[in-house]
């Protein structure tokens, strides 16, 4: 144990000691997120009860300069909740109240650790919705979903989570409280929201966030086409794009994840010996319209060679559907003991190229790549299915990732979506970004959090060369001024 | 679980067995795992483990041995159910108070009156027990085969009405009944508690029972019970009694199901509003979901509800209730809530521990909501509408 004794009982003195966790089994835990290839112990975890015990605990720590990392569901896909043995992990899921939900004013003000859908539950009897829908979405966190800037199915339509975030209040990494944004419109001065949501934790732990409720749309149509082959889909969704219809939702699931979907209790009736399924919804408020739009989906899909479209749109049908879609990642497990969940965004016109690329990596590689994805968004999602003990197996697997995102920046996309960089995609990110960009945003955390306590050692790599000697360089800019 | 089975955490761990203790064992994650996995089997495996070093308290000790044994269980059911008409006014908050009103709500349908007057039949709206076995009115129907009721420890002993109805209700529905008289506990406290050993003993002696009706449904009314001995084929792999024991459990069926499957015949209307809890132990693991309601639908006039978050625990689970009471208690309010939300005459569930559970948690906050098995429900539609003659 690396955290002074002192700080501990500070910290047990604070929530009390039912609410802290120490033990190595414990703390075991809290080692890994969503992404299994990351191991961390946490030097201590403490679950506050709200607000006052999130500032108290953080006074103690920035008094001590010991860092923290804010953790919510630990769903996460990037390993940006994991903190090392001289950090204290700070679990919001007690935060879980949803303090008033205002329909009138369509907004919602909710604590961090309430989960996605209880919002979007309890929204429900006012017509309202909270749209960003993460297929984790019924056990990730609010506050996880603003740290990640989190997406979702439907975003494609409707935004990610910083299209739906309208003022936060947040403990600074001095303790300090401070309100971003505004829950009545645009407040002046820079986009402080737009700055903290997707900020992965570095700026500060968000204590109360009020989120935009959007009305759920009354007609939806749900289309299931199903493809020979991935560049066929690919180049269907392609033309959907290009054609300038806006489905809400314009999913890819291909023959590995339909196999593993159907098996599982969520089986949804994907035909099973398709190489492509395309899962669209088409929404709108008068049911003639939605239908013609449809309409005209399902044609592009026939053109592009779909062998069979079918159309749901009562409730319990497109429901199970979307479960199937939705629980895809959780299906994979039944493969292989692990499971990496890539995320990386191209352009859509280069779907059916980069697919078809990254088909020749698995083959290349030796390791079992399956896709589900948004593919309106060009937003994909290779996942690697292996097993940890095979250590042969996982050194392909982290080189078939890594050839992977070569491959995405390549067609001209960028290394995440939306599950963040974390520490999982630190070393990509001198790829994306030169020196300069990079001292930039380190400069912007700094404003923040000057000793970089705040999830530190994420998201900006701290060991390329030209980002250090920018950093010292800053530094000392500090020190003459 | 996973670092213990492959010796990365030592058995004797206290944070480990602290946290494994206090899981519930209401397999919900099973009814909404995508992989697939069977945590139920892989927690009792672990506790199986933990519990040599981390010793179960006394009072769960001896409540398990009682159960185990026929000779101490008899005659302790029996003074409980002689102190069971006082341990209403017992009933409370407290330790000893729940644990009175858990007893107290072993009691067959209360006749506390006001939630019954409104009873459309007209019978005084106060339910009397029926002491003698009623023959059939009006015959049996076409025959459905032979059924052989499991009786259980508690069942036996507390819930002896309940296990009447079931046989009643079975029989009305063309079923034959065979008795299985050297049958005993089934085992599922002790296989929650992880004491394999005395679970593997107990389910021996009931394969072993069971085998003399090899043809008949084994049929269970208790849904924790239920669930274990389904699960006896793989309890028992690999010993001499492997494949009796495969066949038993492909016998089991839950009463619900049994009578589900059957079409039931339909009873007297019983004008009232039903909360309906599913049990854990039906829902999750047996995957039993819509059978109870299928049951239910065969009385005309009874509104069924369900309550929100009827997926969760309520806090009962085995001797959970007793090895960890403030956690169980905790568990309990937000069941209450969500049932109080629902303005019901009674509530039903398919499980002892649960009807004993709610029924205290009901007078602990001095509600004289009657808790029920819905077997016994359907049992008074029957009697109703006279197929039992008197």
């Amino acid at each position: 144990m690396t955290l002074p004794k002192q700080v501990l009982q500070a910290l047990a003195g604070i929530v009390g000691s039912q609410s802290i966790r120490v033990s190595r089994t414990a703390l075991e835990t809290y080692a890994s997120d969503g992404l299994p290839t990351h191991h961390r112990r946490p030097g201590a975890v403490v679950l506050p009860d709200g607000r006052d015990q999130v500032v108290r605990i953080v006074e103690v720590l920035a008094h001590h300069g010991v860092p923290f990392v804010a953790r919510g569901a630990g769903t996460g896909l990037s390993g940006g909740a994991l903190a090392g043995p001289d950090a204290v992990v700070i679990v919001l899921t007690r935060l879980n109240r949803i303090i008033a939900i205002d329909p009138s004013n369509r907004h919602a003000t909710v604590e961090p650790g309430v989960v996605n859908v209880h919002l979007s539950e309890a929204a429900a009897p006012h017509g309202l919705h909270y749209a960003p829908d993460p297929s984790s979405q019924t056990v990730c966190t609010i506050g996880g979903n603003v740290a990640e800037n989190a997406g979702g199915p439907h975003c494609l339509k409707y935004g990610v989570t910083s299209n739906h975030i309208l003022e936060l209040e947040v403990v600074l990494p001095n303790g300090e409280v401070a309100t971003l944004g505004s829950r009545g419109g645009e407040p002046w001065g820079p986009d402080l929201v737009g700055l903290f949501v997707g900020s992965e934790g570095m700026f500060g732990i968000a204590t109360r966030i009020t989120v935009r409720l959007t009305p759920i749309p009354r007609q939806i149509q749900t289309l299931l086409a199903d493809f020979s082959s991935v560049r066929a889909a690919g180049e269907a969704v392609s033309s959907i794009i290009a054609s300038g219809l806006l489905p809400s939702a314009l999913e890819m699931l291909d023959r590995a994840c339909v196999a593993a979907v159907e098996a599982s209790i969520y089986a949804a009736g994907y035909p099973t010996d398709a190489e492509a399924v395309l899962l669209v919804d088409v929404d709108g408020r008068d049911a003639g319209a939605v239908q013609a739009e449809a309409h005209d989906v399902e044609t592009i899909l026939r053109e592009h060679g779909a062998r069979t479209v079918r159309m749901a749109t009562e409730e319990s049908q497109r429901a199970r559907l979307w479960q199937g879609r939705k629980k895809a990642f959780g299906a994979l497990g039944r493969i292989s003991p692990d499971l990496i969940v890539q995320d990386a965004v191209v352009p859509r016109s280069a779907l059916p190229d980069v697919l078809e690329r990254i088909a020749d990596i698995a083959a290349t590689y030796r390791v079992k790549v399956s896709n589900v994805f948004h593919a309106g968004d060009g937003n994909l999602h290779p996942n690697i299915n292996f097993d940890r003990r095979n250590r042969d197996e996982f050194r392909r697997v982290e080189a078939a990732s890594a050839a992977i995102m070569s491959a995405c920046i390549d067609a001209g996309g960028s290394i995440t979506g939306e599950h963040g960089v974390g520490i999982d995609k630190l070393r990509y990110m001198p790829l994306m970004f030169d020196g300069d960009t990079l001292a930039a945003m380190r400069a912007t955390r700094r404003a923040f959090d000057p000793e970089e306590l705040s999830n530190p050692g994420k998201v900006v790599p701290v060991h390329a060369c030209r980002e250090w000697s920018a950093a010292r360089s800053l530094r000392r800019a500090e020190v003459v001024a | 679980m996973q670092q213990l089975a492959r010796g990365e955490i030592n058995p004797g761990d206290t944070h480990l067995a602290h946290h494994l203790n206090r899981c519930l064992g209401c397999r919900a994650c099973e009814s909404a795992c995508p992989s697939g996995v069977v945590y139920g089997p892989a927690l009792e495996e672990a506790r199986s483990v933990l519990v040599k070093k981390h010793p179960l308290s006394l009072l769960a000790r001896v409540v398990l041995a009682v159960m185990a044994d026929p000779r101490l269980r008899r005659p302790l059911l029996t003074l409980s159910r002689m102190v069971r008409p006082l341990a209403r006014f017992g009933a409370g908050k407290s330790a000893i108070g729940f644990q009175m009103g858990m007893l107290a709500a072993t009691h067959m349908i209360p006749n506390t009156g006001e939630h019954w007057a409104n009873d459309a039949t007209g019978s005084g709206g106060r339910l009397r027990r029926d002491h003698h076995e009623p023959r059939l009115a009006d015959g049996p129907r076409a025959r459905r085969g032979d059924a052989a009721v499991f009786r259980g420890c508690i069942m036996e002993g507390l819930f002896g009405h309940v296990n009447a109805a079931t046989q009643r209700t079975l029989r009305a529905n063309g079923f034959t009944i065979s008795a299985v008289p050297s049958q005993g506990c089934c085992g599922a406290l002790h296989a929650h508690a992880g004491l394999n050993e005395q679970m593997k003993q107990l389910a021996r002696r009931n394969v072993l029972a069971f085998s003399r009706v090899p043809d008949a449904i084994i049929v269970v009314n208790s849904a924790g019970c239920g669930a274990t001995m389904k699960d006896y084929g793989h309890l028992l792999a690999g010993e001499d009694l492997a494949s009796e024991a495969k066949r038993f459990a492909a016998r089991v069926k839950d009463v619900s199901e049994v009578l589900a499957a059957a079409g039931p015949r339909i009873g007297a209307p019983l004008e009232m509003t039903v909360a309906v809890d599913p049990a854990c132990h039906l829902q999750h693991a047996q995957g039993v979901v819509e059978a109870p309601q299928a049951v239910l639908a065969a009385v005309p006039r009874l509104q069924c509800r369900s309550p929100a978050d009827a997926s969760h625990c309520c806090g009962s689970a085995g001797v959970y209730s007793l090895v960890q009471p403030k956690l169980s208690r905790q568990v309990l309010a937000r069941k209450l809530e969500n049932l109080d939300a629902i303005a019901a005459d009674v509530i039903v569930t398919g499980n002892p521990g649960c009807i004993m559970q709610l029924g205290a948690g009901m007078l602990a906050r001095g509600q004289q909501r009657p808790v029920l098995h819905p077997i016994e429900l359907l049992d008074l539609s029957y009697r109703r509408a006279g197929y039992y003659a008197q």
